[in-house]
């Protein structure tokens, strides 16, 4: 169970278009308020896969595995893998219901809120990439891929949480238009590799947010 | 065959795991195992033989993802998986005595609000399988985790067949479910809508599961099923760490003693576990339960227990309110959902909710409140409407045991209301009056209630859930009633053994210091055996007396209640002195709400309200904003003086309002998020921005249908249209709105916004203008609307 303490509101700031401009105390207060009430409706929850990679040529196929994964970024993500870890993390309703009622309430809150909770979702993933790290400890990994990055389809989210079995073990599902339930949710793909990974980092090419970042035309980088 | 058993002296044991044999036999993860039924008959047919072999009396089809949507690019029909899987079943039981249970899991998509599924939707699923699956002897609903889901299930068996229903969810160790439906509204619920047994499978061991059967065995009179994994599973190896002797000792020892009647095995289980289980039990004889089920109601996570007063928030009735009117002709949700919050924020614990009006459709806006309510809200709701149709669309919706106000004596209300609480499984408020009025006297009263409770009993429904409002009459005209109301109150509690409500405000109309009349009539009530007063719980007084009844009666022990509720009082602000010393642009740009209000209603004293909005509010948020622009203040804290700017309309709105003059506004504007898409936040902000620049925004919320966009437009005389999308799936349906407008409504300007819009897609895609932000929407507003 991954249970978070505290959140990154450097992150959340950021999130909330803050930049690097320290909070006035005003926003601090909001930001302790609503990080206490983000950390307690959260209830994080995972599932991850080893699945040995079959081919890689103008898709990746797994072994034992029916999820296919097309396009050419997600060929050249796992350039060189032998294998891939299919991971993903929610923080659970509690959020939707907490993000639902501030937005009646009270809108800075909830807006507040919404970014704490994107951060807290990252949060959860890195801490499932440590866990990943520790059972896979003797190769080298690719950062998280999800879909919908470059042109790697978001349609293959049902498939992909059909093969963790998401819907029954941890309650993320997805629906007609792939967007994930509950909102705070994240699917990923880590590929493993016995040789180092090359300068593949992550970033704004890959991003499904190519062309329309608002850090981008600010001429910030996330990553 | 199946209810006898139910109703006999002897366990009934059902199959084990389906997926973990398939597995087994080398099914591809993510490959969709019901396709089997029709490409591998053999093997599953053997694989249900080999649980009849080891003592299964039931076996489950291999249809538990067999819905359409699962089903979906699979190459077969629901039909044509649901009828080979039943045949399957039905081979495999030939020449013995076992049954065929058709399988039903959960559609694999969440709910509404927070999944976009809805109950019709998911009734239209479950009936579809249904309709295939007549060959089988049971239907079980298995491994649900909503309870509105298994609820439209249920109601789908129930509506479309005549076979016995069993239902099982999935809770883990906190005994809640994903959706955090507990134990308590499971139960009570499902039983209630005429479920054959319940009880739970999946997610954990036998023993861990222990403790949520023994609570569930207290909250049913229904025969319990128990369905566990073989222990948890290993995340590497997939592998469950109970045996089946294990296994068979915890479900023999443990859970027969319980009184549990169904018996067999969820993941991980094989006919080992079965057929240990089958030898284990034969040792045992069946305990039949006894059991005492609470009055009780319930959302999906909160039981209301009716044993001691209980507040039912009175607010959201429009009857007698100006702004509650208001919004309902506006269709403006987010206000009846305010009302509901407060009430509870202040102490109800269960909400009222009357949206009757005239010019409305009263019943698809009672099913739209409650499902927002529901959204927000874990209190149980009390659905009030003289209207049969307007009862029943929402007792179908609702996900709980809601409370149904009213029946009375009339007959044609006793033909036409009770059925639908027996059928929907709801609690009732008897109002004691018929054709002939109310009566006068306390034993008339008396009467009419104990014919209301003779008539819900021979339909089933249970004294516990039926609650008998002897009706307050106002002591201003009718001051010897007064009595004649407590003394029927008395005796309706102690004679006829049912639950009593009582609406107390009416008592002091009419009268000065209302609230000290009202307080001590409800102080008097309480005495009397009132179980749920009816009140304002914003107003202490009321709250205050109830809280203090019942730590004075012994039932708040060691005043703990009291004691939360009073003891962290904000202490009084002194904001008089503030509000002196600052103007309304200190207050908007510190985010100051009651502040800003308090000042708007000195200033329309003296000022009229369109200079107090175009010399003052506006200029005030036009600073706030230009300081986003700048990146000196950002979104919270825009929103935060958008907040302040609401709160000061609200004050303008409302006296205007009551005046009687006409509502400001700068123009009126219809926001939607498109179809498919979800996520409303962003929306959601520029809502509350448009607002408070003064703008009256339609909003017509998420998920939106093309041609919705279009007659909202068109029936309010709208020119500007503003929409939202969050995903690159859902920007098609953004284009097709456009598209729609752009054909039907040409004079129709379209703003739009989202993550994953660029002004070039914007203007490919046919919008008039793209807005990076919400302040930029106010911009364009102010552009096509600011003549």
């Amino acid at each position: 169970m991954i249970t978070l303490e505290s959140l990154n509101r450097i992150e959340a700031m950021r999130y909330l278009g803050c930049g690097s401009t320290p909070p006035d105390d005003n926003t601090k207060a909001l930001l302790d308020e609503c990080e206490l009430k983000v950390l307690s409706a959260c209830q994080p929850k995972y599932l991850y896969k080893y699945f040995d990679i079959d081919t890689i040529t103008s898709s990746v196929t797994l072994k034992g595995c029916s999820l296919v994964l097309g396009g050419r970024d997600i060929v050249a993500h796992l350039e060189g893998c032998y294998g891939v870890v299919i991971m993903c993390a929610t923080l659970s309703g509690g959020i939707d219901n907490l993000i639902r009622t501030l937005q009646i309430t009270d809108m800075a809150r909830a807006v507040v809120a919404n970014a704490l909770a994107s951060v807290a979702v990252e949060q959860v993933c890195d801490r499932v990439e440590k866990l990943i790290d520790m059972q896979y400890n003797n190769c080298y990994k690719t950062f998280r891929f999800s879909p919908g990055y470059g042109d790697l389809p978001i349609d293959i989210q049902k498939d992909f949480l059909t093969v963790l079995d998401a819907p029954k073990k941890i309650g993320l599902c997805t629906g007609a238009t792939r967007m994930l339930t509950p909102i705070k949710s994240v699917t990923a793909i880590i590929g493993l590799s016995n040789n180092t990974i090359g300068k593949k980092k992550r970033g704004c090419v890959s991003c499904n947010l190519k062309g329309s970042c608002q850090f981008r035309k600010a001429g910030n980088r996330c990553v | 065959m199946f209810k006898e058993w139910l109703e006999g002296n002897k366990f009934i044991i059902l199959d084990g795991a389906m997926g973990t044999q398939l597995q087994a036999k080398g099914l591809r993860l993510g490959d969709v195992p019901e396709a089997l039924s029709i490409t591998h008959p053999q093997l599953i047919q053997d694989i249900h033989r080999s649980y009849v072999d080891a003592g299964a009396m039931v076996v489950y089809t291999n249809t538990f993802g067999g819905n359409r949507y699962k089903l979906e690019g699979c190459g077969y029909t629901v039909q044509q998986i649901i009828e080979a899987s039943v045949g399957n079943a039905k081979k495999a039981c030939e020449g013995t005595n076992a049954l065929v249970a058709l399988d039903i899991g959960p559609i694999g998509q969440l709910m509404e609000p927070t999944g976009s599924m809805s109950f019709d939707i998911a009734y239209d699923i479950f009936k579809e399988i249904i309709l295939a699956g007549t060959g089988a002897d049971l239907i079980v609903f298995e491994t649900m985790t909503d309870l509105c889901e298994i609820k439209a299930g249920l109601l789908a068996a129930k509506e479309n067949s005549s076979l016995p229903v069993m239902c099982t969810m999935t809770f883990e160790e906190n005994k809640r479910t994903f959706t955090g439906c507990s134990v308590s509204s499971m139960a009570i619920t499902l039983e209630g809508l005429g479920a054959d047994a319940i009880g739970v499978n999946c997610s954990l061991g036998p023993d861990q599961l222990y403790p949520i059967v023994e609570e569930m065995s207290r909250w049913t009179t229904l025969p319990l099923v128990v369905k566990p994994n073989a222990g948890l599973p290993d995340p590497n190896s997939n592998t469950y760490d109970v045996t089946p002797q294990e296994f068979t000792h915890s479900m023999v020892e443990r859970m027969a003693p319980l009184g549990v009647k169904i018996f067999g095995g969820c993941c991980g289980t094989t006919p080992q576990y079965i057929y240990a289980l089958s030898q284990g039990l034969s040792c045992v004889k069946f305990i039949k339960r006894n059991v005492n089920v609470p009055s009780a109601v319930c959302s999906p996570g909160n039981t209301v227990i009716i044993n001691q007063p209980r507040i039912i928030g009175e607010r959201i009735n429009p009857t007698g309110k100006k702004l509650f009117k208001e919004a309902l002709k506006n269709n403006d949700i987010d206000y009846i959902l305010a009302q509901g919050i407060a009430q509870v924020q202040a102490g109800a614990d269960i909400l009222d909710v009357n949206v009757g009006l005239p010019e409305i459709d009263e019943k698809e806006m009672m099913i739209t409140a409650v499902k927002g309510l529901q959204g927000v809200l874990d209190v149980p709701l009390q659905i009030d409407s003289t209207i049969p149709q307007v009862l029943e669309g929402a007792l179908r919706i609702y996900s709980g045991k809601p409370i149904v106000n009213s029946v009375n004596g009339e007959e044609k209300s006793l033909e036409t209301v009770l059925p639908l609480v027996k059928k929907y499984g709801a609690a009732v408020v008897g109002l004691t009056l018929d054709k002939d009025g109310i009566p006068k006297t306390a034993q008339g009263r008396f009467d009419v209630a104990k014919r209301i409770v003779q008539r819900a009993n021979a339909l089933g429904i249970e004294n516990k859930d039926i609650y008998i409002d002897c009706l307050t009459l106002t002591a201003s005209a009718e001051q010897e009633g007064v009595m004649e109301t407590l003394s029927a109150l008395k005796r309706v509690k102690e004679e006829l053994g049912v639950r009593t409500v009582l609406g107390v405000s009416n008592i002091s109309f009419g009268l000065p210091n209302r609230e000290l009349i009202t307080q001590t009539f409800l102080t008097m009530a309480l005495q009397n055996g009132l179980d749920l007063p009816i009140i304002n719980p914003n107003v202490d007084a009321m709250t205050g007396a109830v809280r203090a009844y019942k730590l004075l009666t012994n039932i708040d022990k060691n005043s703990v209640d009291f004691i939360a509720a009073y003891n962290q009082q904000d202490k009084p602000r002194a904001t008089q002195q503030q509000v002196q010393d600052i103007d309304l642009m200190y207050a908007v740009e510190n985010g100051l709400k009651n502040d800003g209000a308090k000042i708007v209603e000195e200033m329309l004293k003296s000022i009229d309200a369109m200079e107090v909005i175009n010399s003052y509010l506006i200029p005030a948020l036009d600073k706030a904003g230009t300081q986003f622009e700048q990146g000196k203040i950002f979104l919270p804290q825009l929103i935060q003086s958008a907040t302040v700017a609401q709160a000061c309309f609200e004050v303008i709105k409302k006296q205007l309002i009551l005046t009687n003059s006409s509502p400001v506004s700068k123009g009126k504007i219809v926001l939607a998020t498109v179809k498919g898409d979800i996520h409303d936040i962003g929306k959601n902000i520029v809502k509350v921005l448009l607002e408070n620049y003064g703008y009256t925004v339609i909003d017509l919320g998420r998920d939106v249908e093309y041609e919705a966009v279009l007659n909202a437009a068109k029936e309010n005389d709208v020119h500007l249209v503003g929409l939202s999308a969050l995903m690159t799936t859902t920007l098609k349906s953004m284009e097709e709105t456009i598209a729609l407008l752009k054909r039907e409504y040409p004079s129709c300007k379209i703003m739009v916004g989202g993550a994953v819009l660029t002004p070039d897609y914007a203007e490919k895609i046919g919008a008039d203008y793209y807005c990076k932000d919400a302040k930029e929407s106010v911009d364009t507003a102010k552009r096509v609307l600011d003549l």
